[in-house]
């Protein structure tokens, strides 16, 4: 069984096309096949973050429009056997496709590949509809801010009134000295007002905004950050492994906040 | 049609503007015997309110969701769909959304010709009624009085986004997330913490109240009064409830608040009676 899963958060810019990125590229590594779907038209990123812009030729609405087959417009990556994309159109709007339209892509996707991963635009409207119109799961990715966590909160109502039941959520960008500080929100603070449950938390990194622009998926790097840790940790628990989480504070702890911690301060 | 109101800018006072107290839960699903019935708004009514058709359907699901416990798996279902245009797709939908309830939808009572039509040829019994739709099961006449309805019990979190109105008391059991309202015009209950919206008496009744078990709400609203939180949170948390006084909305603990305090109608308000 093959399965659906859309990247979504509502708010933009919290890091849902990195997660699918690096989601996608530690899928495949650990052997699975992974089809990774933008389906952000009109604003698509997917393909730089993989490195795969110069190799895109034929997009999602030339497969709807009946110009290629599926398999033509699949981009294949050559770091990792088992990931592909499909690239979303960049002169279109998103008004363009229609839900039934995905739904009909993804579950042909579906036959050919272990996970289908869909990266949904920022915002709840035709885009959004589009993005989870197959999807049987959602991965909800957020930062530690009110604005993030609020829209969160909103796109999972969406979701939970489409019947998709499955959600789970990561925290992304967390930065643990200002949680130690009290200056934003904690993990628990954020899990406490969504009530889902938690996949991954992934702390903030300036080597992210570096693979990003160099079209790598940090996962793939040699020396593995903390990041990439996490990212792989997420794409482990996705297939069923039980991995502690790590923890960040940790770094951050002195004797103070230790004993401090320890009479539940 | 009518006209198209105006704006103004000119903040004269704090009390809240009819139309708010006014709009209520646009689906209705109340029993009646053996049947349940369901109620669509009017076509007028949507437009009026100018709601979409989404948020006709998302509350639909809020209500089948909620109210689970009250009637008993496999009761038919008798659709009111008044003066609304539906297509089968949309026939469809309904009855599909209903059976995941284990609901069955049987009778489909409508005034417009088309509807009445494709509700046949899907196999549902038609009731084609005239187009004056106040004659209906005497449903109309009902919303419009000043009767309670049922209470509504929730049993999720009311997320962001999300409004929920109903003419009569509302218990959710879950939270109240910042971004969603509960707007009710009986008394409104949290089984969890409040940090939406909770509007109570909403129809201008200043005796309802409004209990969570963790108050931090953005705003308390009861009848024609608002109230922001206090913005610091007590260090410990304890069930509370809020009610209408003579000076305006206050916070006492929930546990003895039937015990001490007592509703005087010379002040609207409740008073301490210790």
């Amino acid at each position: 069984m093959s399965r659906i899963i859309v990247v979504t958060s509502g708010k933009g810019g919290v890091g849902k096309t990195t997660v699918t990125s690096n989601l996608g590229a530690a899928l495949a590594r650990s052997g699975c096949t992974v089809a990774l779907v933008d389906a952000d038209f009109g604003l698509r990123n997917l393909d730089l973050l993989l490195g795969l812009e110069e190799r895109v030729v034929y997009t999602a609405l030339d497969v709807l429009a009946g110009e290629c087959r599926l398999a033509q417009a699949l981009v294949k990556d050559k770091r990792l056997k088992g990931l592909v994309l499909l690239p979303a159109a960049q002169n279109r709007s998103k008004e363009s496709v229609q839900p039934e339209q995905m739904k009909k892509i993804v579950d042909a996707l579906a036959k050919g590949y272990d996970y289908i991963i869909v990266d949904c635009p920022a915002g709840i409207e035709m885009g959004f509809r589009n993005a989870i119109a197959a999807a049987k799961e959602a991965l909800i990715v957020t930062t530690p801010e009110v604005a993030a966590v609020r829209d969160a909160d909103r796109v999972i109502g969406l979701l939970e009134a489409e019947g998709i039941d499955n959600i789970n959520l990561i925290v992304n960008r967390l930065k643990p000295g200002m949680v130690q500080d009290n200056k934003m929100m904690s993990v628990e603070d954020v899990l406490e007002l969504l009530g889902v449950s938690l996949i991954g938390v992934v702390p903030d990194d300036e080597r992210v905004i570096v693979a990003t622009n160099k079209g790598e998926p940090l996962v793939l790097y040699e020396d593995s950050s903390l990041p990439a840790i996490a990212f792989t940790n997420i794409a482990r628990r996705l297939q069923g492994e039980k991995v502690p989480f790590l923890d960040f504070m940790a770094a951050h702890d002195n004797l103070l906040t230790r004993i401090r911690r320890m009479f539940g301060g | 049609m009518t006209s198209e109101s105006t704006f103004s800018i000119d903040i004269t006072d704090d009390s809240l503007s009819p139309p708010l107290v006014a709009r209520y839960s646009q689906v209705l699903l109340k029993s009646e015997g053996e049947k349940l019935l369901l109620i669509l708004p009017t076509e007028q009514e949507m437009k009026l309110n100018l709601i979409p058709w989404s948020e006709v359907w998302q509350e639909l699901k809020h209500h089948l969701q909620g109210k689970e416990q009250s009637w008993q798996a496999g009761s038919s279902v008798s659709l009111i769909a008044r003066d609304q245009l539906l297509d089968a797709r949309q026939l469809h939908k309904i009855a599909e959304t209903l059976s995941e309830v284990e609901l069955g939808l049987e009778w489909v009572y409508t005034s417009r010709r088309q509807t009445a039509v494709a509700a046949a040829a899907a196999g549902y019994s038609v009731e084609q009624q005239s187009s004056h739709p106040q004659s209906l099961v005497g449903v109309a006449e009902e919303t419009k009085s000043l009767v309670l309805e049922e209470p509504l019990y929730l049993q999720n979190t009311i997320r962001s986004g999300v409004e929920v109105r109903h003419r009569g008391t509302i218990i959710v059991l879950g939270d109240v997330n910042p971004g969603g309202a509960a707007i009710a015009a009986g008394d409104i209950f949290v089984w969890g913490r409040l940090r939406g919206i909770a509007h109570a008496g909403a129809q201008g009744n200043r005796q309802c109240r409004i209990m969570a078990l963790q108050m931090e709400p953005k705003q308390l609203r009861i009848a024609d009064m608002v109230a922001r939180a206090p913005k610091f949170l007590p260090d410990h948390v304890e069930p509370e409830v809020a009610y209408v006084t003579s000076e305006g909305i206050r916070l006492a603990k929930a546990m003895d608040f039937a015990k001490t305090h007592s509703y005087s109608k010379e002040v609207e308000g409740w008073k301490d009676s210790f």
